[in-house]
């Protein structure tokens, strides 16, 4: 182990608000905790905008360590570290891009990261796999999948699922001038005195896949949106803002970016009762001319109510968010043609479109990712 | 000069989920949680209340998430009003718009005014406001208060909704103590419609039951003068389950009896909903375990907390004069109350 060739690093760890708030305080705390151990100092702080989260609405928050106190104050100097060492994606589909509140844009997942920096991804999935869904990048990078999905929990009740401790031991990999794998493993066993706690840092170490993205790799295909931020000069007296036109919606923050799984539609099961339209939160469906309700994905974030409360089994189902390259809304598509559509709905959702044909229960697997059913508070949750 | 105080009857009570108006005055792109049931309120209570209709809001989640960083998905005119004055902005905004028709200076019509609190702003803070508001009778305006049970905005802390035993910022559990909140919750819209017997019209709903909830708003601004409705709204980040279950949350708390829905109108009680059923003996209520169980904030109760819940509701269902509106009754053997001559005055014989 050698003696870093910088001053300092920095470290973001990138995820959903609320359900892994706890997870990313856990991961950020921890790695000033290791590199503590090493002699080096080192703070974790949350990002301020973010403040309030939301549930699903991506959020920051930040480990930097340096290696004396003068360093760490002259990185500490700003408010956000806008060039980081190491992004830390929590949730696979974050690589889709991140739209934490409004005239914010859609930013790459790699947009902070220095050139040969690492973005570390937790994931069931291959590094192509990610990477076919990551923005083209800019520069080089690398690309780190953690094997795992993504651990969702709540405010009050946190799933101690390892998930932090995994990806600490592959930090321990890309980064062992700053955070040691026998450091972070020391502290494990110090903070829980469970041997597979300690152990999961050495698989998250051991298993972590590796992959070099050069520049103009990864996918063109999902909608620019950036925005210039209006100043303070360009406002209006009493700061009044243009209220939004009839039919319109929010140009300036368009949220899907919360989405982890998305409502798909079988339009021929579809009884046009309404519940999914009047229940939605987000006001994303638009009623078509023969009465069916479609999905507007520019403004779904993915809450799956619709799911819940439509009453045909299957009608609308929830399929993993990476699933997907395009934002388009579907109803035309069935339009045109009926088959090719159901045909395309059975891929994604592995549901059959025909409901006299029973699914298998094990349908879920595939869309595992941030599955309600693995949130420890849900259905069976409390004290059951 | 004909400036009407009461309603002109341009609402009409809505049949049926088919007969929900479809324009959105409250659209896509505020950042609320995934599944936020206060947001489906606001854009349940505009869709009501049609596009003319002025909407104050007093700072909470529905304020700061919202009208994100300069943007905003209201289509009507909305405004930002402080913590504690959903009341008095709305009385303001009301006397206003009528001092204006009376001088010609806007055309004489029926403007709706609604100001929406949080349970932070309006039962904790702003129920001055709100009880100053609604002895106006002269002014129309709805003060709707939408409780998710703590300062949501903040990061979950206690207020005088959060139901007992509950888990917030304020009040974690611990290994010593298993509840640090033991009150139980503050009857707000109870509490209003027993102190303000002008008030024309004042409700408790909910957003899982939308149709209900838009009649009931519908009948609070169609009747006019100051009204009040307040709406129990399932939060997915404070109360901890899982953003999907919003709508079965909130059908729980009025199957479990836990909120009862009703409307107290010119002086007449009516119960609504599930709660009618229950309260006629067509429903049996849910035990309330069904609903603790659910959620997080609730998942270091002890089976003595959830049979002290259980006693709690019970009581409310089997000992006040009106199940989750009047807490109290009278005593057995003692009728007197309910035996008072109502006869007017001059007709009274004296004894």
């Amino acid at each position: 182990m050698s003696d870093p060739k910088e001053t300092s690093i920095t470290v973001e760890v990138v995820y959903r608000g609320i359900f892994q708030k706890t997870l990313a305080q856990r991961i950020c705390r921890s790695i000033v905790l290791a590199a503590r151990k090493r002699g080096h100092t080192g703070t974790a702080f949350a990002r301020y905008g973010d403040s309030p989260e939301r549930n699903g609405v991506p959020a920051k928050q930040f480990a930097v360590v340096a290696i004396n106190d003068l360093e760490l104050e002259a990185s500490m100097a700003k408010y956000e570290p806008a060039v980081v060492d190491v992004s830390i994606a929590v949730d696979d589909t974050l690589v889709k891009g991140v739209e934490s509140w409004a005239w914010y844009g859609r930013q790459p997942i790699w947009k902070p990261v220095k050139k040969d920096g690492f973005v570390l991804v937790t994931s069931d999935k291959s590094p192509d796999d990610v990477l076919a869904q990551t923005d083209t990048a800019e520069r080089p990078y690398s690309l780190v999948v953690v094997p795992g999905g993504a651990s969702f929990a709540g405010l009050w009740v946190f799933k101690d699922d390892h998930t932090d401790y995994r990806v600490l031991g592959a930090l321990a990999k890309i980064a062992p001038d700053w955070v040691r794998l026998d450091d972070v493993m020391a502290l494990i066993k110090e903070q829980t005195k469970d041997e597979s706690a300690v152990q999961s840092a050495r698989y998250g170490y051991d298993a972590a896949k590796m992959r070099q993205v050069k520049a103009g790799e990864g996918t063109s295909g999902h909608e620019k949106l950036q925005f210039t931020k209006p100043g303070w000069t360009t406002m209006r007296t009493g700061i009044v803002v243009d209220a939004r036109k009839p039919g319109e919606r929010n140009p300036q923050y368009k949220k899907y970016t919360a989405r982890t799984l998305r409502p798909v539609v079988n339009f021929d099961t579809c009884i046009k009762c309404t519940m999914c339209w009047l229940d939605c939160p987000d006001e994303c469906f638009e009623v078509t001319p023969e009465g069916h309700y479609e999905v507007v994905y520019q403004a779904c974030i993915g809450c799956g109510i619709c799911a819940q409360v439509c009453p045909v089994k299957d009608c609308i189902v929830m399929v993993d968010e990476l699933r997907f390259e395009d934002n388009e809304d579907k109803w035309q598509f069935w339009k045109k043609d009926r088959d090719g559509y159901n045909k395309w709905f059975e891929a994604k959702s592995g549901v059959s479109a025909d409901p006299k044909v029973r699914t298998p229960a094990a349908r879920q697997e595939g869309s595992g990712n941030a599955n309600p059913s693995a949130n420890p508070t849900s259905a069976s949750g409390g004290d059951d | 000069m004909a400036v009407e105080t009461h309603g002109t009857g341009t609402l009409p009570q809505i049949k049926g989920v088919k007969d929900v108006p479809y324009d959105e005055l409250f659209v896509s792109g505020h950042r609320t949680c995934q599944g936020c049931e206060s947001a489906l309120v606001m854009r349940h209570m505009v869709k009501a209340s049609g596009p003319r209709t002025i909407v104050l809001g007093s700072t909470g989640c529905m304020y700061v998430a919202n009208t994100t960083y300069y943007t905003t998905p209201w289509v009507v005119p909305w405004m930002h009003t402080q913590l504690g004055a959903s009341g008095s902005a709305a009385l303001g905004t009301a006397a206003g718009l009528k001092v204006l028709m009376r001088k010609g200076k806007i055309k004489d019509e029926k403007i709706n005014v609604i100001a929406f609190c949080g349970d932070g702003g309006g039962a904790d803070m702003g129920l001055g406001a709100i009880s100053a508001t609604l002895t106006h009778k002269d002014y129309n305006c709805l003060v709707l208060l939408y409780d998710n049970e703590s300062y949501a905005n903040t990061d979950i802390q206690l207020s005088s909704q959060t139901p007992y035993g509950a888990v917030t910022t304020f009040s974690p559990s611990g290994s010593k103590k298993r509840l640090m909140h033991t009150r139980w919750k503050k009857n707000v819209p109870g509490m209003l419609a027993a102190g303000h017997p002008e008030s024309r019209y004042i409700a408790a709903g909910c957003a899982a039951y939308a149709v209900d909830l838009m009649n009931k708003i519908r009948k609070a601004l169609e009747l006019g003068g100051p009204t009040f409705v307040h709406t129990l709204d399932p939060c997915p980040k404070g109360w901890d389950y899982h953003p999907q279950y919003s709508q079965e949350l909130g059908h729980l708390a009025v199957e479990c009896g836990i909120w009862p829905l009703y409307e107290v109108m010119d002086g007449v009680c009516n119960l609504t909903g599930p709660t009618r059923q229950i309260a006629e003996g067509r429903k049996k209520r849910k035990p309330v375990y069904e609903y603790l169980k659910r959620q997080g904030r609730f998942a270091h109760f002890a089976d003595e907390d959830v049979e002290h819940f259980q006693h709690e509701v019970d009581k409310m269902w089997t000992e006040w004069l009106i199940p989750g509106v009047i807490p109290f009754t009278v005593p057995a053997k003692d009728q007197t109350i309910l035996k008072i001559d109502k006869k007017p005055l001059h007709e009274q014989k004296t004894a």
